[in-house]
């Protein structure tokens, strides 16, 4: 079983939708019980960074979500703000601490005209060959749909597994143990999207 | 890199799809937008939007139900628009599967209801589509409620002021070239896009191959396509071929897992 978390911020539906669509077995819940009987926990986002700690924090997630993760270690994948939130802190609107799972900070992306912030569309990952992560997905066309303004600064290069260019390096993958985070949305990246989340679910960390 | 998107445009109107000239006169049935979507999915379009024409002069809310099918049926991002007017409307424009809202009408009532909207959802889901059209005097004003409320407004001055409002992107659409199949409005789309920090996703006039490729090489982030999908024999693959072989950068892959 998966467990979605659902604390009101952002497109569970798709996401269900595509792990269903993969055969797998999902709840989208936030009750505690749910996600501690759970195989694996996907932390989905999508709005500001406070707002979503204050949310998660509101519901008493906080501290069933870093003990799956940190403690008993179940796989766990955060998508787009979900992402963001397995960092120390961010700097959208205001300092906010985040989840902290991941030894990085989130920051504004910084780009030159005629780049555009937010960054959205699709873009090309680039990460080692023979990462079982992205087993099935071709370079050259690895492209996955993004949507953001914000961006992970990893402070351990080795947890950033995929990047993107957009004016320079914008990480977007990581994997620290058995938490894997993504940037892009792959639930809504067509064949390549389903191919990361099929290779996730077939993990075992 | 990132890339140039294509992305047909949908109008929904009576839970079926429609495609008018100038908002107003012709329109023509265009199919089931289920079906259609899974159809566009299949081509690897990069994004859908839909955009539901009866909901501002009904005084409702774009349908959630025609999305939430969609959105058991392809994986890639949809933006839907019409009658959008609360908060808790785009809430459930997002449970129902959708990525963005597009709000055009609601902005010129109350330019304040789109920084409230980004505020809570982030900058990035909003979307704001300016719809403009040329008076007897020359001058390129902003139109409101699916063409019928004319504005005085400038649409590349109130374009900024969506942006310095937290629009996470522009739409322009040229309400004297939707359905002409003549071209895009390529002087007002290079001058937004070179003023604009935000996105611009050119709408309406595509008709051939090189007004696609006219608007991305003035400075569009995006180009919508609706007329010359249903009703000619260009499809998303065909174009794309032709942006990159004219050295657009388009998505390489097909995409879809249909």
């Amino acid at each position: 079983m998966i467990a979605i978390v659902d604390y009101g911020m952002g497109n569970v539906r798709s996401l269900r939708n595509a792990l269903e669509y993969l055969g797998e077995d999902v709840v989208v819940t936030d009750d505690p019980a749910e996600l501690d009987a759970a195989d694996r926990i996907v932390l989905p986002g999508v709005g500001a960074f406070g707002d979503a700690m204050v949310a998660i924090r509101e519901r008493g997630l906080e501290e069933v979500l870093t003990r799956q993760a940190m403690v008993v270690k179940k796989p766990v994948l955060g998508i787009c703000l979900g992402m963001q939130l397995f960092a120390r802190s961010s700097n959208e609107h205001g300092e906010h601490r985040g989840l902290g799972w991941i030894d990085a900070d989130i920051r504004r992306l910084d780009v030159q005209r005629p780049l555009k912030v937010p960054h959205v569309g699709w873009n090309d990952l680039q990460f080692a060959g023979d990462d079982w992560l992205f087993q099935g997905i071709r370079a050259g066309e690895a492209n996955f749909y993004f949507v953001h303004s914000f961006h992970m600064v990893c402070h351990r290069p080795a947890d950033c597994v995929a990047t993107i260019d957009y004016g320079g390096a914008v990480t977007a993958v990581v994997r620290a143990g058995n938490l894997v985070a993504a940037q892009c949305h792959p639930e809504k990246s067509q064949d390549n999207g389903l191919k990361l989340l099929g290779n996730w679910v077939r993990w075992t960390c | 890199m990132l890339k140039k998107r294509i992305i047909p445009k949908f109008l929904i109107r009576n839970g079926r799809l429609v495609k008018g000239v100038r908002f107003h006169n012709n329109f023509r049935e265009a199919g089931n937008p289920v079906s259609t979507a899974k159809v566009y999915d299949a081509y690897g379009v990069d994004e859908l939007l839909f955009v539901d024409i009866d909901a501002t002069p009904q005084g409702r809310p774009a349908t959630g139900s025609i999305i939430e099918r969609v959105s058991e049926e392809v994986f890639m991002p949809f933006t839907v628009g019409g009658g959008i007017t609360t908060l808790e409307q785009i809430a459930a424009l997002l449970a129902s599967g959708a990525d963005k809202v597009c709000i055009n009408s609601a902005a010129v009532a109350d330019p304040g209801f789109i920084t409230q909207a980004a505020s809570r959802f982030g900058d990035q889901c909003i979307v704001v589509g300016i719809d403009y059209q040329r008076r007897d005097d020359g001058r390129q004003r902003v139109v409101s409620r699916c063409g019928t409320h004319p504005t005085d407004l400038d649409p590349l001055d109130w374009a900024l002021r969506m942006q310095d409002a937290h629009a996470g992107e522009i739409m322009l659409c040229s309400i004297d070239r939707d359905g002409t199949m003549n071209g895009y409005d390529l002087d007002l789309i290079g001058s937004a896009a070179q003023r604009l920090e935000v996105p611009l996703i050119a709408s309406s006039g595509a008709g051939s191959l090189q007004h696609c490729r006219d608007a991305l090489d003035a400075g569009a982030s995006a180009i919508t396509i609706s007329s010359m999908f249903l009703f000619s024999d260009h499809s998303p693959i065909k174009v794309r071929t032709y942006l990159a072989s004219n050295g657009v950068q388009v998505r390489s892959q097909r995409g879809s897992h249909s």
